[in-house]
Parts: structure tokens; sequence; C-alpha cells
């Protein structure tokens, strides 16, 4: 035993070269700290890979994320830096802990959507929005689904650089090969899972990335989720009740996916994705590319590249800068750390649930 | 590298091949744990490590890295039978666990010290693009007539035995294996003697015939190998 104590390992570095500081995240599959370089003083965000009751050994779901971080380098994606690991001591049962290293980012979408001090222009959400939807874009041609979108794994530096983050759930796909029962529909946190996964469908691709978005792009001005259902069943009622009934007519070959059958569908529902919104978001453009983004049928839905090019990115008032606006904020704004209205399971009744940050101006949609 | 090591490497690919083949593995991840165990190879001595040890991880990893995912327990059983073919088949026991955990703790001394790199790009899909390519240039009778698909897929495959695609680019040892199947099937590509540049320059701008003939030369090594240890 002594002899793997004092082994060297040249080939992956101590996690210890970091100091913790804080405890700022709890990721899919482990925690998140922001630590600092001992030596080179630099800010990093590390993330325990979690291996208790590892029977399979190292966790897939790591090494999906970082082969996919490896492939994926772009100014809108999560940079990760490296690897590291503890030490094998007795303490420890002589099991290292691994850590990934990522590049830190000051804030989060939703922490700073909670905050009511901060404001978005309309320019800021839609250079919020075009460099979400061109990570979105580049993943996408490469590849890979994100499949966890929320406002929480968006990450924006003080400099205001959006990055997806949190590839914990992200995997590689494909567009030629047929045959269901191919992906598990169990992804994307609740309020942001699109109607084809809560259907059942296993055979989805990138447009189950773009209903997310949608779901972020009317966060940016409601600031709150839009759609916060507690079941998998009120979730689905929900999204009737916004984007009108799921029948046949307007999403060809619905009837074909595992759950139709069996969930519950509201009838008789119309479509007041812009009825109900246009009480927040008075811009027209903006109001359409949410329409095209909450659209039920998947092979419908407007994708990155078409959204890219959207009137709503190509009309003034432009996307404008965030570093301003930012800089204004001198603290981290983190979802884990804000006070937790956002967190969690949401009150059951919407009248008993407490008043968060009484000075906002912005009420519920929903 | 010596030549009975490399006689090792060539026994120990062969296994990788049979247990992974029992374990329904494609060519990518057979592939992916060949190179896997290869890369193992070069920074550390047959004689600090067994081979078969790193050839199961190697197969377990690489089901993880390319989608086809297998279970430990089923490596195990069948790394075990491959290897022990007269023994009876592995008992649920002391000697499972034990494996168990050498399998699980050899993964992570692997991937540490791979850096956790496991992303490769392998000629497959290169030689599939330009295999498509070139059928289009054949007369259709006269490719019907040879055996040049069966035959590269083949070459490709047993390159694994030796590591020659961890030294050139994917693009350029799959315009080998394509160059070694004209070769030796006795075919010229349609036009060869009235075009201007070779064939292979229009698949990779960068591939030289130097280039091709010291990959050509790699990949026979193995098969002389062959030869020398069956």
């Amino acid at each position: 035993m002594s002899k793997t104590e004092d082994l060297e390992f040249p080939f992956c570095d101590d996690a210890n070269k970091y100091e913790k500081l804080a405890k700022i995240g709890q990721g899919t599959f482990g925690e998140v700290f922001k630590a600092r370089d001992r030596k080179t003083k630099q800010i990093v965000a590390m993330k325990k890979v979690l291996m208790e009751n590892e029977k399979e050994g190292f966790p897939i779901t790591a090494l999906r994320e970082i082969k996919i971080l490896q492939l994926l380098k772009n100014d809108n994606v999560v940079n990760l830096v490296e690897i590291c690991r503890t030490r094998a001591t007795p303490y420890n049962r002589f099991k290292s802990t691994f850590y990934l290293i990522f590049e830190f980012c000051e804030h989060d979408l939703a922490g700073l959507l909670s905050n009511a001090n901060v404001k978005f222009s309309l320019g800021e959400i839609k250079k919020v929005m075009q460099q979400l939807i061109n990570g979105l874009y580049f993943i996408h041609s490469n590849k890979i689904l994100h499949r966890d979108m929320k406002a929480a794994n968006i990450l924006i530096t003080k400099s205001g650089v959006l990055k997806l983050a949190d590839f914990g759930l992200a995997r590689a796909f494909s567009i030629s090969s047929k045959g269901a029962g191919r992906y598990t529909n169990r992804v994307v946190t609740l309020w942001y899972r699109p109607p084809e996964l809560l259907l059942g469908d296993r055979n989805y691709g990138p447009p189950i990335d773009m209903w997310g978005a949608g779901c972020i792009m009317a966060e940016m001005w409601t600031r709150t989720p839009i759609m916060q259902g507690k079941t998998e069943q009120h979730q689905l009622q929900l999204i009737s009740q916004l984007c009108g009934s799921i029948t046949v007519e307007v999403w060809p070959g619905v009837e074909k996916l595992e759950f139709f059958g069996t969930m519950e569908l509201a009838q008789g529902q119309k479509r007041k994705v812009k009825d109900r919104l246009k009480a927040y978001i008075k811009d027209q453009y903006a109001l359409d590319m949410l329409d095209k983004l909450l659209t039920l049928d998947p092979s419908k839905r407007i994708d990155s590249d078409n959204s890219l090019n959207h009137d709503f990115f190509w009309t003034d008032p432009m996307p404008c800068d965030l570093s301003n606006m930012l800089s204004k904020h001198t603290t981290s704004m983190f979802e884990y750390l804000a006070p937790p209205r956002r967190r969690g399971p949401i009150a059951p009744n919407p009248n008993q649930r407490p008043v968060q940050n009484p000075d906002q101006h912005f009420e519920r949609v929903f | 590298m010596g030549d009975s090591e490399a006689k090792v490497h060539f026994h120990v690919v062969r296994f990788i091949h049979e247990a992974g083949m029992k374990l329904h593995l494609k060519s990518i991840p057979l592939s992916t744990a060949s190179l896997i165990y290869h890369m193992f190879f070069q920074k550390n001595s047959l004689r600090e490590f067994d081979p078969y040890l790193i050839a199961t991880t190697a197969l377990y990893l690489s089901g993880k890295t390319e989608e086809a995912h297998v279970k430990l327990r089923d490596v195990i059983n069948v790394c075990y039978r491959t290897l022990h073919k007269t023994k009876p088949p592995l008992e649920m026991g002391e000697l499972f666990w034990a494996l168990r955990d050498s399998v699980s703790n050899c993964e992570l001394f692997i991937l540490r010290m791979l850096q956790f790199r496991v992303m490769l790009d392998h000629p497959h899909k290169y030689l599939l693009h330009y295999l498509k390519f070139i059928r289009d240039w054949f007369e259709p009778y006269k490719w019907d007539n040879l055996p040049i698909t069966r035959t590269a897929w083949a070459i490709l495959r047993d390159s694994y035995h030796g590591s020659v695609s961890l030294h050139y680019p994917a693009e350029h040892v799959a315009i080998a294996v394509l160059y070694l199947t004209f070769e030796s099937l006795g075919v010229e590509p349609p036009h060869t003697n009235v075009c201007r540049s070779p064939w292979w320059k229009v698949f990779a701008e960068d591939v030289t015939l130097e280039r091709i003939k010291s990959i050509i030369i790699e990949i026979t090594k193995t098969y002389e190998l062959e030869d020398s240890v069956s």
C-alpha cells in the first residue's frame, strides 16, 4: 500500500494545486467549487466527479462530459482547463477523487435573473440570446445534444461572454440511424422539457435544446421560469395552455409517440404564446422568434441556424455588449447562492408562494 | 520496440479482437481498444504491467468512450474465458471480485495516463468515404467482381495489430490502406495513366507517395510478424 501512496503520476495533476474558496453549485454528478491556483492565482471552477457506488468504474456520464468538452472549443461553450485528482491515502481508502477544472465564470443566468437589480435592456437581451443560440449552433453542428438547457446552466463572465455549461447529460447524436428506443427520454429539467420528451420520444434531436432556449428566452423578460410543472402530466398541461392542444393536426406523427395514448392531453386549447407574453415583451420580433422556438412539433421548431438569421437579431436595437451593465455588479450571482426562491420544487399553490424580491417589477406570468 | 515485444503485442491485440467480437463490439470500439492498448505500452514497459489486464481494461473503456457500453461483469467473464480456454468458466467469488477491482482501478490509471484524451480519430470513416467515391470511377461490373471493399476493410482491421494509426493522420492511413488494396489485387483506378495527378491526391492534399509507402511498410511488418508467430 505504501507503494501506492508514494507513486508519482506525471500525467494528471494533484487537485491540491488549487485552493478551494467556496462551494458555488451542485452539478449533475457532483459539487462545484470556486478555487484558485496556488501558483498562478488563476481563478477556476472545480467540479467533483462523484465516484461512490460506482460498480461500473469511472462514470460514463463524466467521461462523456470530458470527451465532449475536449471536442467543443468555442467562445460560447465553457472551457475545460484540465482534470485533476486527489492523492490516494489511507483516509480515502486509496480511492482518489477526480475534479474537472473549468475556467471561472462570474455569473449564471438564473442567478442574474433572480436579482432585481440586474436589468437587461432589449439590446442586452438580444446579446444573451444570440450567444446562447450561437453556442447551440456550434454544439449541434458538432453533433452534440446538450440535454439540460436551463438558466442555471448558462454561465456569463463578467465581461459579458455567455458560456453553455454542464454537459453532464450531453451526448453525441447521429442523424442517419433509424429505429426507436435509442436514447433515454429522462433528460432535461422538467420545466424546460419539450413536449416530445414528455410524450416518450426516444429518437429526438437538436430541437429539444431549442425548446429550452425558448423557455430561457421568455425568462429574460418574465424573470422566472414560464412553465413550472409539478409532474410530467402537469408540465404537459402547462405546455398545452400556452402552446395550444397537442393534436395530430398541428403535429403529424405525434400519435406514434409512446405516451400519446396514456398521457392526458388537454383538448380545445388555443395557442396563445404571443398573447400571453405580450404583456412582458413589447418587441414584435422577439415575440415572433419565441413563437417559433416554442413550436410543439419538433420538426417544425426553428433550428439554431435559422434562429441566428431571425430579424430579432438584425433590427434596432442591435445586440449590444453586456460588460457595461455587468460592471455595476461586483459580486458573483449564482442560482445556488441566491435566496431559495428559484431552487428546488416550487410551492404547490402559487398564491402561497413567498414574495421574492419585493422590489421586483415583474409579475409572474403563470 | 524489440521483436519479442512486438510479438507479445500482436498476440494481445488478437486477444482484444477475439474477446471484443464475443462482446459484440463493432469496428470502432475494437479499434479504440487496440489504440488505447498501444498508447499505454508506448509509455510503459511490459515488464511492469500485465498486457492482458491492460487489454481487458482497454476493451471495457473503449465501450464507454464509443457509446457501446458493455457491463464490467461481462467484460471480465468473456476475457477470462478467452484467456483460459481450458479452464472452467469463472465462478462468482473472490477471484471475480479481485479481477473486477483490478480492472476498475486500472481504468482510472489508464485514463490518467492518457490525460483523459479518449477522442480518437480512426481511418474507418475516411476509408468508407474514399471507397464510396472511388467506386464511381470504376465500371460497375468491374467493381462488383473485385473484393476491394472487403480487402481494404480487412487490411485496416489487421493494421491495429501494430500501432500505425497512432503515428500517422487517419486520412493518410486510409489512403495507404486503399493503395495497398489496389496493389495486392493488382488493379489500378481507371485512367491512372492519363491523369495528371495521382488518385490519392484527390483525397488528401498533404499526403505524399513517400508517406504512403512508409505506412504500407509498417502495415506489412505486421503480416511478417504473423508469419513468425504462428
